[in-house]
């Protein structure tokens, strides 16, 4: 590749980069509940696909936090507003400053200029509540994610510092049914969504891989993008939403933490160095990569118990 | 344009076309001009421009009519004056039809043909029998190439035969569909009418010249006769022009435009033409010369503005050759490349990456191909330019937008859509440039001068001949031509793509010409093809190239070639209606899920018309219907089957590779998805996969390209990019590449196992 396209490329990948950088904490929250919101469907086949998300997200959540309690799912007469309003009333007596929530809301929205609101049994909720709620609950990092669709209309509302806010449409005027949600589902189970190969996924890459998959279907399908998602906030890179393959195990064990540090050290180095990838001639850049990856290769080889890094990827 | 609305007059824009334009005041059937412009118009007809143009000013300070005034500014270029005082002639006296048709002619003269159209028709409903309205209707036909042009033509000269213009439309049809000998004689009649009616002899002059032209006498004794009456007359070079290009001989039409213009410089219209036939040459620079003086003259004019506006977006673009050794991947590239012919291929920048190999590889073939078998050599590089923007394709060729091409070649410049420009499996980029470069041979090989039937033919055939997966796909409309005799005798083949006489025609006459060559290569030998050439190339007639060459007279041929159809089609000749039931009916079973009954009517459609592939067809339900009823490789022969028909739906396709690679097929599906690239390559799927095949296999070369691709594509995952790219230049021995690929991998994604454990192999 050139490197006048090399350079393009990093520059897309800038933000994540930064967004990383910003995070002093460790990536791992100390514990992430999960909230999944399945909306009414109104016909057959929506009400079918709907449920199958909702199912998807939980595997993929109690996959992520291996722990049932932590993942809580209204669906069916349950997905009322006020249920989901005592839910996180709950978490907001539960948690602290270093956990996280993530809350999921599949279904359909509508918005009618001023505000948006989810279709739900009984009476519909807005964002504004939404907000409320959320906002008691002091979890140090949020997530929503409203797949919905006019959900684009609650996204200024919604918006509040550590919290991450991705919709499924631009704004309230994208009124169709989204496809958005079927891909976020699927993107938390999607190696191909683990793009920097951690075998975690962010929820910077669970959007990227369903904004991708949105944009791929209406292309395929010959038809105008009626939704088009969006994503706000900064820490959507560090955002652990799932883990896959020996991941989830590797990151309990007490024994190789020092290691993990020891590995997350040169990560950083590496980041700081890709910030200064524009201001280095390519070799001397490709050179000092190559010293940092060579090291961290080593590491890799302990963290793995002598296996070599093509046997396991990354824990 | 200019307008007939008072309000949009005022931001109107204007298209002056030839400044020494047709004297409408000496053709009183094309409406009556008020009688005080007479001596202006002999001074005009005379090419006395200072004087004419006096006389038409004193006209206009002179009389306080509308009509006249609106004449007078016309003449003098200023045409939206001209068409404010039509409008004030026509407010004054509605119920005139001859000011509509005077109007109309002015819209006539500045492209908007639309408008020109409806004046006429409110002329004539006004009064039905109006010669001059019918007429004008007729020449807004013709310039469309419309078949009803004749029909109204023919009505006007019923009701008036003392007219000129009547028959100079019938002549300039029958030039424009090459009968030369219709069009003399009719020619001559104009001629009469012209003496008896003491018009001005100018347009017939310049038609007698076309006409000369066109029998390979450019130089023709009527350009010294209309120089004798109008020594300004660059007009009469103009109009050979037109028939040098609808001929495709554009280098000659530059000739001829550029004398019209040394004879008459403010012809501004002609410089544009000359500007827009240079491009098609190759010769930009001057072609923009030519454009920007068009311009200077008729800042408003459409096609100027358009073409120019396209060679300004030229920085958006490369042009990259196949002997540039930036453009090569490997040493052995670069070594065979000395050999080949040389080709320039401009791309837009944002697509060039991903484009080059693939319309490199494909155009190299082509012309190596086409060389050997038309036994000719191109004579400079062939230079193929790909739009993604599908109306800079379409001012590129017509400098016009909206125009439903594919692609057109002027000579050794191929222009086209590239992929991009239209929807996924909406365009065979791949077929549609073969097709363009068989005609880069058909058109240079004879100095442009192989009738269009020919031309198209060869594409066409050739076209089917490039891969086997390319196979001719008969559409119904084509059957049902051939059932219904609609077909046109070979020796007037031409006329179905000139001036269609039903909807559809020019397509039928393609599918027509391409199985013509066909028949004649299946049942002479492909040698016949060539020795066609050769004679179109001496300028043979068709019937007398078809006698010379295979040794039958044209009315014998055509009945060869209907039995030949007949049996080539086989039972869909008379089997459409049950052909159209037999999918009704598996269409109805596929929505009620009977995937049995679907099997039964599809394959019964198959067996009926087995050549159809379009959307519908029964290959793709059956292979669901198979597929639903757990009988997969049933489902996998049968999308074979639509493959090697010429289906190209790519996801149809894709899906055929995944199920190929389900079942172990791999070699099969990677070549189903390598025809997939020649249709829609911005699938980074298809890349990755096909590469993942391609490296397996063993092919790295290959294999190296589509993992480019796939980086090219700017795909979500880049470090499994780059990792395929590493280790398969690690296998070409290519280790600095290898490095840097698995360095750039593991910059995005520093852990990744498999690209940590090759960079530690390769490492310096």
């Amino acid at each position: 590749m050139p490197r006048a396209a090399c350079r393009r490329r990093f520059a897309a990948a800038l933000p994540r980069l930064l967004a990383a950088l910003a995070l002093a904490a460790p990536p791992v929250a100390a514990e992430t509940h999960f909230v999944i919101v399945e909306g009414l469907g109104g016909s057959r086949q929506y009400a079918r696909e709907f449920r199958e998300q909702v199912e998807d997200l939980r595997l993929a959540a109690r996959k992520a936090v291996d722990d049932d309690t932590r993942v809580h799912v209204l669906a069916g007469r349950e997905a009322t507003g006020e249920r989901l309003r005592e839910t996180l009333a709950a978490l907001a007596g539960d948690l602290s400053g270093g956990d996280a929530l993530a809350v999921f809301l599949i279904g359909h929205g509508a918005h009618d200029g001023r505000e948006y609101k989810m279709n739900v049994p009984g009476a519909d909720f807005t964002g504004a509540q939404l907000k409320g709620w959320l906002d008691a609950v002091p979890a140090g990092q949020q997530l929503v994610v409203a797949a919905t669709s006019s959900s684009g209309g609650a996204a200024e509302t919604l918006n509040a510092e550590r919290r991450i806010v991705i919709t499924a449409t631009k704004n309230g005027r994208e009124k169709n049914a989204v496809v958005f949600g079927r891909y976020w589902a699927e993107a938390l189970s999607a190696a191909e969504a683990d793009t920097d190969k951690n075998e975690t996924i962010s929820a910077l890459e669970a959007y990227r891989y369903a904004e991708n998959k949105v944009k791929a279907h209406y292309k395929d399908a010959q038809r105008l993008a009626t939704e088009h998602p969006r994503l706000e906030g900064d820490l959507a890179g560090s955002f652990v939403l799932a883990r896959l393959g020996s991941a989830a195990q590797a990151a309990a064990d007490p024994a190789k933490s020092a290691l993990l540090a020891q590995r997350e050290a040169i990560e950083r180095k590496i980041d700081e160095l890709r910030l200064r990838k524009d201001d280095l001639p390519e070799e001397p850049y490709l050179d000092a990569l190559q010293d940092l990856l060579v090291e961290l290769a080593a590491i890799q080889e302990k963290i793995l118990g002598g296996r070599t890094p093509d046997d396991g990827g990354r824990p | 344009m200019i307008s007939r609305t008072a309000s949009a007059a005022r931001a109107a824009v204007f298209v002056l076309l030839f400044s020494a334009a047709a004297a409408a005041a000496l053709y009183p059937d094309r409406g009556r001009r008020p009688e005080l412009l007479e001596p202006c118009d002999e001074h005009y007809d005379r090419g006395r421009r200072g004087q004419a143009a006096g006389c038409y000013r004193e006209c206009i300070a002179r009389s306080a009519d509308p009509a006249a005034q609106a004449e007078a500014f016309w003449r003098l270029g200023d045409l939206k004056s001209a068409n404010e005082r039509f409008r004030a002639a026509v407010d004054a006296a509605p119920q005139d039809p001859d000011l509509r048709v005077r109007w109309g002619r002015l819209y006539v003269q500045s492209h908007q043909e639309g408008e020109a159209a409806k004046l006429f028709a409110e002329a004539l409903e006004i009064d039905e029998h109006h010669v001059a309205a019918k007429l004008g209707a007729a020449s807004v036909m013709a310039r469309r190439f419309e078949g009803a042009a004749l029909e109204k033509v023919n009505e006007a000269l019923e009701a008036k035969p003392e007219q000129v213009e009547g028959y100079l439309l019938l002549a300039r049809m029958a030039l424009e569909e090459g009968d030369l000998e219709k069009a003399e004689k009719t020619l001559r009649t104009a001629l009469e009418k012209v003496e008896s009616l003491q018009a001005s002899p100018l347009e017939t002059y310049s038609l007698f010249a076309s006409l000369d032209l066109l029998r390979q006498n450019p130089d023709s004794a009527w350009i010294d006769k209309a120089l004798a009456h109008n020594p300004a007359f660059g007009k009469i070079y103009a109009e050979q022009a037109h028939f040098y290009v609808i001929t495709r001989r554009y280098r000659e039409a530059v000739e001829r435009l550029r004398k019209a213009v040394a004879l008459d410089p403010a012809l501004w219209q002609a410089h544009a033409e000359l500007g827009v036939n240079l491009m098609r040459e190759g010769l930009e620079a001057e072609g923009r010369r030519h454009l920007e003086i068009a311009y200077g003259g008729d800042p408003y004019s459409a096609k100027t503005v358009n073409t120019l506006r396209l060679i300004d977006s030229f920085g958006d673009f490369v042009t990259l050759s196949n002997k540039d050794n930036a453009a090569l991947l490997t040493e052995e590239e670069l070594s065979a490349s000395l050999t080949k012919p040389e080709i320039l291929v401009k791309l837009h920048k944002d697509e060039a990456e991903l484009l080059r190999p693939y319309v490199f590889e494909l155009a190299e073939r082509a012309v190596v191909e086409f060389s050997r078998k038309y036994d000719f050599t191109p004579k400079k590089p062939v230079h193929i330019e790909l739009y993604p923007n599908h109306d800079d394709f379409a001012v590129r060729t017509m400098a016009m937008p909206g125009i439903g091409l594919l692609g057109v070649t002027f000579g050794y410049v191929v222009a086209m859509d590239s992929p991009s420009a239209r929807e996924p499996g909406g365009f065979h980029w791949g077929t549609t440039l073969w097709h363009e470069l068989a005609h880069v041979f058909t058109l240079e090989a004879t100095e442009h001068l192989a009738p269009r039937w020919y031309s198209e033919g060869v594409s066409m055939y050739e076209e089917w001949q490039g891969d086997p997966r390319w196979g001719e796909s008969i559409g119904p409309d084509f059957i049902s031509a051939v059932s219904k005799e609609k077909l046109l005798p070979i020796a007037e083949l031409d006329r179905g793509f000139i001036r269609p006489r039903f909807p559809g025609q020019v397509q039928i006459s393609y599918m027509q010409a391409g199985l013509v060559c066909r028949f004649i290569a299946g049942q002479w030998g492909e040698g016949k093809l060539t020795a066609l050439l050769r004679g179109f190339a001496r300028n043979v007639s068709t019937p007398d190239n078809v006698e010379a060459v295979l040794g039958l007279q044209a009315e014998e041929f055509d009945s060869r070639f209907q039995r030949y159809l007949r049996e080539f089609i086989g039972p869909a000749l008379d089997g459409l209606k049950s052909w159209r039931g037999d999918m009704r009916k598996a269409l109805e079973a596929a929505r009620g899920k009977k995937w049995e009954a679907v099997i039964e009517s599809a394959l019964a459609a198959k067996e009926t018309y087995p050549q159809y592939v379009g959307s519908g067809n029964p290959y793709v339900l059956l292979a669901e219907a198979y597929d639903r009823a757990a009988r997969r490789g049933e489902a996998i022969e049968e999308l074979l089957a639509y493959e090697r028909r010429g289906g190209r739906s790519p996801e149809m396709l894709k899906k055929l590779g995944k199920w190929l690679e389900e079942a172990g097929r791999g070699a099969e599906a990677a070549r189903v998805y390598d025809g997939i690239l020649y249709n829609w390559p911005q699938d980074e799927e298809v890349h990755r996969r096909l590469g993942g095949l391609l490296y397996d296999k063993g092919d790295y070369r290959r294999a190296a390209r589509e993992f480019h691709a796939v980086m090219a594509l700017d795909p979500l995952n880049e470090a499994d990019a780059n990792y395929n790219l590493a280790r398969t230049y690690d296998k070409m021995g290519d280790r600095p590449k290898a490095r840097r690929h698995v360095l750039l991998a593991l910059e995005q994604a520093p852990t990744f196992g498999p690209a940590l454990k090759l960079l530690m192999e390769i490492r310096e």
